[in-house]
């Protein structure tokens, strides 16, 4: 039974630990995507505006491959924000048409890029016709997320092993109470008060009978 | 006294409550010190832009003072950023070139300042921006909401795993101990049966007491053979009063004994929620004719309808089974329905492994309940239906939130695997935990007229049709459809929805056991669905009041109590139910009762969607109140006018035979 105890009171500091760094993990987790989206919202603002330029030009009839002042706005757009590497605009098919780093023009964006921003460009008829890409240095977040991390690590750390340490400690005060108590328990002249009490009428009960009293 | 198990639980749950306030406080300090900058930055950000776009007029040759537009433009960054309070352009003489929105009441709202230059760099103007305090501090707000939240799911996840522990069989020698001290610091001198192996802490005490009911025993055999009247009385009333010559079978842990596993298979189906629709859009073959939407919530609806549909026969099936062996083989069917879910590229493969998880859950499901049913005594049932409704609403509270990470993570597909491992871990825990199975021989399928026989049971048709079909049809119409559209077209973000949205299941969490409690002590389960229907109906007629979302939240929290309330007695009530069927048997009834509340789950969306476009959100709400109101009062007067056969004091129950294979 000892063993039990101490088992289960070793198990339970362990999952106190765990449920704490669960809760730091995932509360690291959700402040993590929090920065992310305070960060790519800052560059969806720059894809947005240039996207909704696209399709001012393309309700008046320009085509997007033939809105050559895209190239000057993307320059300009990219130039403003030291943090963003490239601003693309592709076509349907994902070909880069303008883009601010000029190497990047007639190379084909593959589907969901890391670290990138991009709005759709739309047609009156509401059909895609291409989109702007923002792509911005993964410095931006590596730098906001690592000062999270260390923030919450050096809080969940000492939180952790205290939380394990007030679970054994706590644990065996109350393996010792109930120690005692099973002590008590097997001798009927420290039982507690109820109980005592309990068994004093008892026996005052089985006496009388014994001696022919009326209990 | 509190034991060794209940009071390290109770620590455990103080402990984590001190250490997650502690990362909330922590978190507090990281989102000022990261986010809130990256907010401001954002303004920063459209100042620049708007800057350059005045720079390069001005260059093009159109003088400051003759741009046109400049406040329909600000206004235009103004309503797409909401933390910027106010955008002003001004002149380095003061004069205002243009302006939108308003500055913010607090003096100290910080201002992004952007200077307007011409190529010769000479300043033209200055574009300033100011951020609304109000608007930052609700993002950071509504972020320590969420963070809360994961405290919560902490909680919640640490209180399943200590009921893990403390469920295990290897404690039950603590438990014996702990029984025993307890039941003397209560003045109870009886016999316990419940340990099979006596400790030398337990053996001790057994031997006092084994002496001491001898005794008694001799005591009253003595007064018999004296015909001694009085003193048998007065022995009868120490005993009544003091347990003697009574053997305590100690508690039931039929519901106790399922939690661990149940949780952790719940669980593993509730990780899919936040990213089942995401990845059935995705992968929808992009020229079906149903159409993107249909697509992405035909996964769902093929799991609802398998579940409801399999609920009749596999209830009979898991009698056949036995308990441990449906649970086991409909868990074994779903991890590898989850493995097919993560491995299958092609969306009409994946609906099917849909399908064949459902199978698996509606095995486990009716296996978990039909256990609780069949092992716990009638006046138990409401504590130990509790039991069981709780583990299901706690993984529901704790699943989305891992699920969402881990696909976030590793990949949908790949979160599969998730499920997977915890569906294996709910088999191993049920396999090690759960008494072994007793098939029930000769289980026959319930017939038409055996149902219909339970149908005429008391108040049996006025609970299924006026309480637990509108009971589980406004939680869907209300909660899960009407309030999300609704606040959405008043502008709230889903992330807020959601929050809202929380507080029907953790209301849940938090009172099923209370009322469960109250309900059996009182015995009055019939008046605990009625009055838990009449506060959930009634909740939704406040809508007629207002929308706003604090009237919103009122009634997601009177639908929290009232369904809190109604539902174990619910379930108990059905169960005492099915002693109407001939033979006694419960499975084809709660199967019957589970497809027609299922029925409620299914139909919801769709009638509340057309309530929605006819009658509009209150009023469609309000309707639907009105109708569980309704059902309610159906209930109640069925009551009044038939004999009450299914709601009886606990203590009239107990000779009920039905679920007594303790």
């Amino acid at each position: 039974m000892i063993r039990t105890s101490l088992g289960l009171i070793a198990l339970f500091a362990v999952i106190a630990a765990a449920c704490v760094a669960f809760g730091a993990y995932f509360s690291y987790v959700t402040l993590q995507n929090a920065h992310r989206k305070a960060v790519e919202t800052r560059f969806g603002v720059t894809a947005e505006r240039i996207a909704g330029s696209a399709q001012t030009a393309a309700s008046l009839g320009i085509a997007l491959p033939a809105q050559t002042t895209l190239a000057d706005l993307t320059q300009r757009e990219a130039r403003l924000d030291p943090t963003v590497l490239s601003i693309d605009v592709t076509d349907a098919h994902d070909r880069v048409l303008f883009s601010s780093d000029p190497a990047r023009i007639d190379t084909r964006e593959s589907g969901r890029t890391a670290n990138a921003v991009s709005r759709r460009v739309e047609n009156d008829l509401a059909s895609t016709i291409g989109q702007v890409v923002v792509r911005y240095n993964p410095q931006t977040l590596a730098a906001g997320e690592h000062a999270l991390s260390g923030e919450l690590q050096t809080i969940a750390t000492p939180t952790l092993l205290g939380s394990a340490l007030a679970t054994i400690v706590i644990g065996l005060l109350l393996a010792a109470g109930l120690g005692r108590a099973a002590r008590r328990a097997a001798d009927p002249a420290q039982w507690p008060r109820a109980a005592r009490s309990a068994l004093a009428e008892a026996e005052a009960a089985h006496a009388a009978l014994k001696t022919g009293e009326r209990p | 006294m509190i034991g060794l198990r209940a009071g390290i639980s109770l620590a455990i749950a103080l402990i984590l409550c001190a250490a997650l306030a502690a990362i909330a406080f922590a978190a507090r300090a990281a989102v000022e010190r990261t986010i809130v900058p990256a907010i401001a930055a954002q303004a920063e950000s459209v100042g620049r832009s708007a800057a350059a776009l005045v720079e390069s007029a001005v260059t093009s040759g159109v003088p400051l003072d003759k741009l046109v537009g400049v406040d329909s433009y600000l206004e235009g960054l103004r309503a797409a950023n909401l933390e910027l309070a106010e955008l002003k352009l001004v002149r380095p003489d003061g004069k205002v070139l243009g302006l939108a929105g308003a500055p913010p009441e607090d003096d100290h709202a910080q201002q992004v300042v952007t200077a307007v230059t011409a190529r010769t760099g000479a300043p033209l103007a200055s574009l300033i921006i100011t951020i609304d305090p109000g608007v930052v501090s609700d993002q950071v707000n509504a972020l320590l909401v969420d963070v809360a939240f994961i405290g919560i799911v902490s909680l919640l996840v640490a209180l399943e795993l200590v009921a893990l522990v403390v469920g295990a069989r290897g404690t039950e020698a603590l438990a014996a101990l702990e029984a025993r001290v307890r039941s003397l610091a209560q003045g109870r001198l009886w016999m316990h049966s419940d340990a099979a192996e006596k400790s030398p802490f337990v053996a001790p005490i057994d031997q006092h007491m084994a002496l001491l009911h001898e005794r008694h025993a001799k005591a009253r055999s003595e007064a018999t053979r004296r015909g001694d009247a009085d003193a048998i009385a007065n022995l009868d009333s120490l005993s009544a009063r003091t347990g003697l010559g009574t053997v305590h079978a100690g508690e039931n842990h039929a519901a106790t004994i399922i939690r661990p596993a149940l949780f952790l298979f719940m669980m593993a189906e509730e990780l899919a929620r936040p990213f089942l629709p995401r990845l059935a859009g995705a992968m929808a073959p992009s020229g079906m004719e149903m159409g993107r939407d249909l697509a992405m919530s035909l996964p769902i609806v093929v799991f609802m309808a398998c579940v409801a549909l399999s609920q009749l026969p596999f209830a009979v099936l898991s009698e056949r089974l036995g308990r441990r062996r449906g649970f086991v083989i409909g868990a074994a069917i779903a991890a590898l329905s989850y493995v097919g879910s993560a491995l299958a590229a092609d969306y009409f493969l994946f609906l099917a492994t849909r399908a064949t998880a459902a199978i698996g859950y509606a095995l486990v499901f009716v296996s978990a309940q039909g256990h609780v049913i069949d092992h716990s005594r009638p006046h138990e049932r409401t504590a130990a239906l509790a039991v069981f409704v709780r583990a299901i609403m706690v993984a529901g509270l704790c699943g989305p939130p891992i699920g969402g990470v881990l696909a976030d993570r590793l990949g949908d597909h790949t979160a599969f695997f998730g499920s997977t491992a915890l569906a294996v871990l709910g088999l191993l825990v049920a396999a090690l935990s759960m008494p072994r199975s007793e098939p029930v021989k000769g289980a026959a399928g319930v017939s038409l007229s055996e149902l219909g026989s339970a149908l005429k049971a008391p108040r049996f048709a006025a609970l299924l049709f006026g309480c637990a079909l509108p009971a589980k049809f406004l939680l869907v119409a209300i909660c899960f459809y009407l309030v999300p559209v609704e606040l959405q077209k008043q502008g709230y973000s889903a992330a807020a929805i959601g929050r809202l949205q929380m507080i029907y299941p953790i209301l849940m969490v938090a009172a099923v056991p209370i009322f469960a409690r109250l309900a059996e002590r009182s015995g009055a389960h019939a008046g605990f669905v009625t009055m838990g229907a009449l506060v959930a109906g009634g909740g939704a007629l406040l809508l007629l009041i207002g929308t706003s979302p604090w009237i919103v939240a009122g009634v997601l929290a009177l639908l929290g109590l009232g369904q809190a309330m109604s539902i174990a007695p619910q379930s108990a009530l059905v169960a005492a139910a099915a002693r109407h069927v001939p033979g006694g048997r419960s499975a084809g009834v709660l199967g019957l009762f589970r497809l027609i509340e299922r029925t409620g789950n299914a139909t919801g969306p769709a009638a509340a969607g057309f309530l929605l476009a006819t009658a509009g959100f209150a009023s469609a709400s309000a309707l639907i109140g009105l109708m569980v109101v309704l059902g309610a009062l159906g209930f109640a007067l069925s009551g009044r006018t038939r004999a009450s056969g299914t709601d009886s004091a606990p203590g009239s129950e107990a000779a009920s035979t039905e679920g007594s294979r303790l």
